[in-house]
């Protein structure tokens, strides 16, 4: 059932994800009525794939890999809803639901059956851990999507012979302030999700930091953002060098999600 | 759709030839009604701006209409048709729909997309209304061509862009800035141009104006007109990080801005962007500044390649915009022609309904007296053989009348049923 409706989600999305390019290269406003029907009831029924399990009896789905790439999936677009409904930005679905789009595929292609879950994992900490850091990461990747709108738009401004993105993307204000609310609020998300994780350790594994690489990464990604969000409000840090740095920190993000998987930590208890 | 249409445009006339065919406003409603009385046009109405001039009017035999127009037009204005021949095209029917639809979508414009075209026909439409040479066919005609103008401006982008030196720099500080609301603005060179520039920059939202100038009296009468502040030339350099825009257009024949000036200025403004127009010739503003981070130049060739890069981007919405121009020709015309139907099928029913009742009439007398329900029988029994026979040919027709292709085959059903005139 949760597979099948992931299915669903997988076509609603693909119809929102054509929409969008379609609304971007024609300039079709009225286009991103049907991508908005497309990506908003595919949310449903990606809510629903993963709720369905819960309500059968068993634990929360974020545990496993099929799972995790759903649940980051999903949060990825919760994140896309919300600056929608601040910015009403459509060029923004085109970085977005590519990137939602392949982790929807990938969940579905690799899914396995339910296994029982690791005693270790069924903890109140893990499920503040989990969510909390998945949510942090969707809010770095609108971040990281803002800072590559922002280079773009600057660089078609500063060459001063406008091309298909001058008229397609948003203003640079507006790039900028986007990328600075989504780290002002995956900040502290990410922040919260390292000090559960640390808590879970401490209780499940009677230690609090274990030094395996993700959680060297975690740290490192921590530290990039903290350092950009320092600048951002003592030195007025912004514009280019505020998007690069949104862009890096995403990229580790990425190698600490994706890239750490299969070093054999503390991280993979699954795989064990 | 019966019309017809004759006119010159900025596309097929230059100037000379337009203004001796120009309508001045108060004439028109004498020109309106000698169309009306004199050459029998039962509706008409007359568009003329400067760079168009056209009649449109409804009449049963277009080519005849059209030889009526030019007629009108050449004797009107006193000139000789030979002179006016090469001048003039006329569009009739299906050409002349299109042709109304790509006016008022501003297609035929010589801006392509400028959006004042449409007030001009809804003007000439409204005085044609009030001189009364508007019928049904010229109200459903414009009605239409108000709302496929309407379609074409809010499903392509075709006048979204800037194609003045002024919109275009306020086009490229809203690309920086978003909203100009709080931002300030200062002028150095009180001229013509950066007043016009500043004109439009505070319409947009602009909310302090700065002026410097060389003569500080000049300064400040500007600064008036914008209720902004005038800065004296000791106070330059202090105010200068205020400023989020900047339009320079002083006559000095050396750079009064460089590289190292904008470093200093950003670091002033703790990285906020700003936005230099340079429209001074030669140029106020070294154009290495454009390479400080958040500092964005742009000089008057620059702002003459953004309205270039515009006008061919509102080319490319034009062909969209033409697409929806074909479907509501065609939609407009499927209309007409359900219309064109209607009569044929009223007719039909008449006819049958005159047999039946003949027909009633003659089998009563044969029946004697009836009571209520055996006339009430009679009654449905002879309407819904009627209704029976005549749905084929009804729904027939109005399919059929949706291509013009069919016209041969309707009026195969009007002689087969005796309706042919």
């Amino acid at each position: 059932m949760s597979l099948f409706l992931l299915r669903i989600t997988i076509a609603l999305y693909s119809i929102g994800l054509l929409h969008s390019f379609l609304t971007i290269v024609t300039r079709r406003k009225t286009l991103f009525r049907v991508a908005l029907i497309g990506i908003g009831s595919g949310f449903l029924s990606h809510g629903l794939s993963i709720v369905y399990p819960w309500i059968e009896g068993r634990q929360p789905p974020i545990t496993n890999t099929h799972e995790a790439l759903s649940f980051f999936a999903f949060v990825i677009v919760l994140a896309f809803l919300v600056s929608y409904a601040r910015y009403r930005l459509d060029s923004l679905s085109v970085f977005v639901f590519p990137l939602v789009f392949i982790l929807t595929l990938a969940a579905s292609l690799i899914s396995s059956p339910p296994q029982p879950r690791p005693e270790i994992l069924q903890s109140l900490w893990f499920y503040i851990h989990i969510p909390t850091t998945f949510l942090g990461y969707a809010a770095f990747f609108v971040a990281f999507s803002a800072g590559i709108m922002y280079l773009i738009q600057e660089n078609e401004l500063k060459r001063k012979r406008p091309q298909a993105f001058y008229y397609r993307l948003p203003s640079l204000e507006v790039c900028d302030d986007l990328g600075y609310r989504s780290l002002s609020v995956g900040f502290p998300l990410l922040t919260v999700g390292i000090v559960a994780g640390a808590l879970w350790a401490n209780k499940a594994l009677n230690q609090p930091w274990g030094w395996d690489p993700k959680i060297i990464w975690s740290l490192i990604t921590w530290l990039m953002y903290a350092v950009l969000i320092h600048y951002r409000l003592s030195a007025g840090l912004r514009g280019r060098r505020a998007a690069l740095m949104s862009i890096v920190g995403f990229i580790i993000v990425l190698f600490t999600f994706i890239g750490t998987r299969h070093q054999g930590s503390a991280h993979s208890f699954i795989q064990q | 759709m019966n019309v017809a249409l004759v006119g010159v445009s900025h596309k097929t006339a230059p100037v000379n030839i337009r203004e001796r065919l120009h309508f001045p406003d108060l004439r028109l409603p004498e020109a309106l009604s000698l169309l009306c009385s004199r050459y029998e046009f039962p509706e008409s109405m007359i568009l003329s701006t400067c760079n168009r001039v056209e009649v449109v009017t409804y009449a049963a035999d277009p080519p005849e209409a059209v030889r009526k127009i030019r007629d009108f037009l050449c004797s009107f204005h006193q000139v000789p048709y030979e002179t006016m021949r090469e001048f003039l095209y006329d569009f009739t029917q299906v050409d002349a729909v299109r042709h109304i639809f790509r006016v008022a979508a501003s297609l035929d414009s010589m801006v392509l997309g400028e959006p004042q075209i449409l007030g001009q026909v809804k003007t000439a439409f409204s005085t044609a209304q009030s001189a009364g040479t508007i019928g049904s066919t010229l109200s459903l005609l414009m009605n239409r061509a108000f709302f496929v103008a309407k379609r074409v401006r809010s499903e392509t982008s075709i006048a979204s862009s800037a194609v003045s030196i002024s919109y275009a720099a306020v086009e490229l500080a809203k690309k920086i800035f978003n909203d100009l609301k709080g931002k300030t603005v200062l002028i150095l060179g009180a001229g013509k141009m950066s007043e016009l520039a500043a004109k439009h920059l505070a319409s947009s939202g602009v909310s302090e104006v700065l002026v410097w100038n060389r003569t500080y009296q000049r300064a400040i009468e500007l600064a008036e007109v914008f209720k902004g502040e005038a800065v004296r030339t000791e106070e330059l350099f202090k105010h200068i990080e205020r400023a989020d825009i900047i339009i320079s257009s002083t006559g000095s024949p050396a750079f009064i801005l460089n590289r190292a000036d904008g470093e200093r200025i950003i670091h002033l403004r703790k990285n906020r962007p700003v936005f230099i127009i340079d429209i001074a010739v030669p140029r106020d503003v070294d154009p290495e500044i454009n390479k400080v981070s958040n500092i964005f130049l742009y000089d008057i060739d620059d702002l003459r390649n953004v309205i270039d890069a515009n006008l061919r981007q509102r080319q490319r919405e034009a062909q969209s915009a033409e697409e929806i121009v074909r479907q509501e020709v065609e939609s407009l015309l499927n209309h007409s022609r359900t219309r064109d139907a209607t009569p044929a099928i009223l007719t039909l029913r008449e006819h049958w309904e005159v047999i039946r009742k003949e027909e009633l009439a003659k089998s009563r007398k044969r029946l004697g007296i009836l009571s209520p329900e055996q006339e009430a029988v009679l009654e449905s029994l002879t309407q819904s053989l009627i209704n029976k026979m005549l749905h084929g040919p009804t729904s027939e027709l109005k399919r059929l009348s949706r291509h013009p292709a069919n016209d041969d085959h309707i009026d195969a059903v009007k002689r087969m049923f005796g309706l042919k005139d």
